[in-house]
């Protein structure tokens, strides 16, 4: 394995608030790494750095050997980290297929290859029969999976899953997982995300990174952290 | 035949029947309103039907970029410098009229991307505010500069003597063929992409489309297309002034876009034609002209919240399901 993203002592500054805080980890090529923390601990701000929403105020990035620093959000994304967003964003008014299809234009030239991308990764996330359903009409799981799906229409490298779990049921969140892991084997995606469902991380990640105040707590495997002493009283409080 | 209920079993029949006498239908209107202007011995209702051609183009140009969800009220100083660049080159310059015409679209085409290279960064009511000062501004600058006639503006644009029965002919084709090619654009994977930019542009972006070069290709494909308006424009009206020029020109098209129903383009079509025909009909009433089209105005935004396409599609949806 090596290192596909590497974060060196990344930082961003909101005026008097320090969001995150001289960061450095790794994400390496074919793993599912998950970020966890408190309310607050950066978790969001981190992925709005690395993907170029914000520019860091100090630090360094690299994605497969290149200075992405400061980059553009699209730039990064040609590049192959592709992120989703917290709300489930998509096309509202838009069928499911354009959605997806938008997520294709750029990475899938040929149009009947594209077609092709399209229904399977429909087909993947749950959605393959509901391609000519406005999107915005969906209920809220379909809305999540579509919001993955047009990340995953443009072949990213490593997909960013921001909260993909947050408000979906039990067999919701089964399949969701099943799919992630598919995405993982079928497409060859490396997968960072962020949730709260803390049984749910740690049943599908390899290595977990813990943020609390903007700065690394941990990191290690889901049952290193399990047992770590410092995320436990970050997370349950000094009495615990 | 009609009957009474219809026979679920045909409903896609129908549905395909009608997607493919829709061009048809829309062709057929189009030859004919070209016959009319071929064959009309009448001067006066040739030029209507010329004012009605480029009120048309306006109508579609603003709703181009209404597509990437932008108000684009510079939409009237494009128009008016292809207006000016034409007209300069026809009387100053004894240009050929159809590099006159060119020329014209050329320069606004020009001008609309180096205007969107700063302003597209805005979104909203900004961008709206933005463009509707640089309207305004450029009309103003054409009263200063006595090069191009100062606030009496340039006079004696004439087209070639010979393509005198050819121009309400020349501009209905004209004007129906820019219509066509920015509905083309509408129809393909840009027009989807444009679309998406209007629905959630961050999605856009995170997929690797960089929104504001997308946003300001639609700019510079409506530019042209309001430009090559406005250099006919010149070569119809014979004269031209900054007073033909300003905001209104745009809010004008503004109205024909939203009374026509902005859901499709010949919406705003049908917004342009029937609003320039009022306006013709109005002639001579004074400031009665004026509140009276206000009022249709005011009237249609209430009553038809999408417009006269709109409200024909739902009537036409509920016969058929009678």
């Amino acid at each position: 394995m090596s290192a596909l993203l590497i974060a060196q002592d990344l930082s961003r500054r909101f005026g008097g608030l320090l969001a995150v805080s001289d960061l450095s980890f790794e994400v390496q090529a074919g793993e599912v790494l998950g970020l966890i923390g408190p309310n607050g601990a950066g978790k969001s701000t981190t992925f709005n750095v690395i993907s170029g929403f914000y520019r860091p105020t100090s630090g360094r990035l690299s994605f497969r050997g290149e200075d992405i620093t400061g980059m553009s959000a699209s730039a990064i994304s040609r590049r192959g980290l592709v992120r989703t967003f917290q709300h489930g964003s998509l096309l509202r008014d838009m069928s499911v297929h354009d959605n997806i299809l938008i997520g294709a234009l750029r990475t899938v030239r040929d149009r009947r290859q594209r077609q092709r991308h399209v229904r399977d990764t429909a087909e993947l996330l749950g959605l393959g029969g509901l391609l000519d359903t406005i999107a915005g009409s969906l209920p809220h799981g379909h809305q999540r999976m579509l919001s993955i799906a047009i990340a995953l229409a443009a072949r990213p490298t490593l997909l960013c899953l921001d909260e993909p779990l947050t408000g979906l049921n039990s067999t919701e969140i089964a399949a969701a997982l099943g799919s992630m892991q598919r995405i993982r084997q079928e497409f060859a995606t490396t997968i960072m995300l962020v949730d709260h469902n803390m049984r749910a991380v740690m049943r599908i990640c390899d290595r977990i990174v813990v943020l609390n105040h903007g700065q690394k707590l941990a990191e290690g495997t889901p049952a290193e952290i399990r047992n770590d002493p410092e995320v436990i009283r970050a997370y349950l409080g000094d009495d615990a | 035949m009609p009957s009474a209920r219809v026979d679920t079993a045909e409903l896609p029949r129908t549905a395909m029947h009608r997607a493919r006498t829709g061009p048809l239908l829309t062709a057929l209107g189009a030859a004919g309103v070209l016959a009319f202007a071929l064959l009309t011995p009448d001067e006066y209702n040739q030029h209507v039907l010329m004012w009605v051609a480029l009120n048309a183009v306006l109508a579609v140009g603003l709703r181009f970029v209404l597509l990437v969800g932008e108000t684009n009220i510079a939409t009237g100083a494009f128009y008016g410098i292809g207006a000016y660049i034409a007209a300069l080159c026809t009387v100053n310059f004894a240009v050929p009229f159809p590099l006159a015409l060119l020329a014209g679209a050329v320069v606004a085409t020009a001008v609309s991307a180096g205007f969107g290279l700063v302003t597209l960064r805005t979104k909203g009511p900004y961008f709206m505010l933005i463009s509707f000062a640089f309207t305004e501004v450029t009309r103003l600058i054409y009263t200063r500069i006595n090069y191009i006639g100062g606030n009496s503006g340039i006079m004696g644009v004439f087209p070639p003597q010979s393509l005198d029965p050819w121009m309400p002919a020349l501009t209905v084709l004209l004007c129906g063929g820019l219509i066509l090619a920015l509905y083309l654009c509408e129809r393909s994977d840009l027009g989807r992409v444009f679309r998406a930019i209007e629905n959630n542009d961050t999605i856009v972006e995170t997929v690797g489309i960089n929104v504001v070069s997308i946003k300001l290709l639609c700019l510079v494909l409506a530019s042209f297309a309001v430009g090559l308006a406005g250099a006919l424009h010149a070569h119809i009206y014979n004269v031209i002034s900054p007073g033909d020029f300003s905001y209104l020109v745009p809010v004008f098209a503004l109205a024909y876009v939203k009374i026509g129903g902005d859901s499709h383009v010949l919406g705003a079509v049908l917004g342009a034609a029937l609003l320039t025909l009022v306006a013709q009909a109005l002639e001579g009433a004074g400031a009665l002209e004026q509140i009276l089209f206000g009022g249709a105005i005011v009237a249609a935004m209430l009553l038809l919240p999408d417009g006269l396409w709109g409200a024909g599609r739902r009537l036409l949806r509920l016969m058929l399901r009678r």
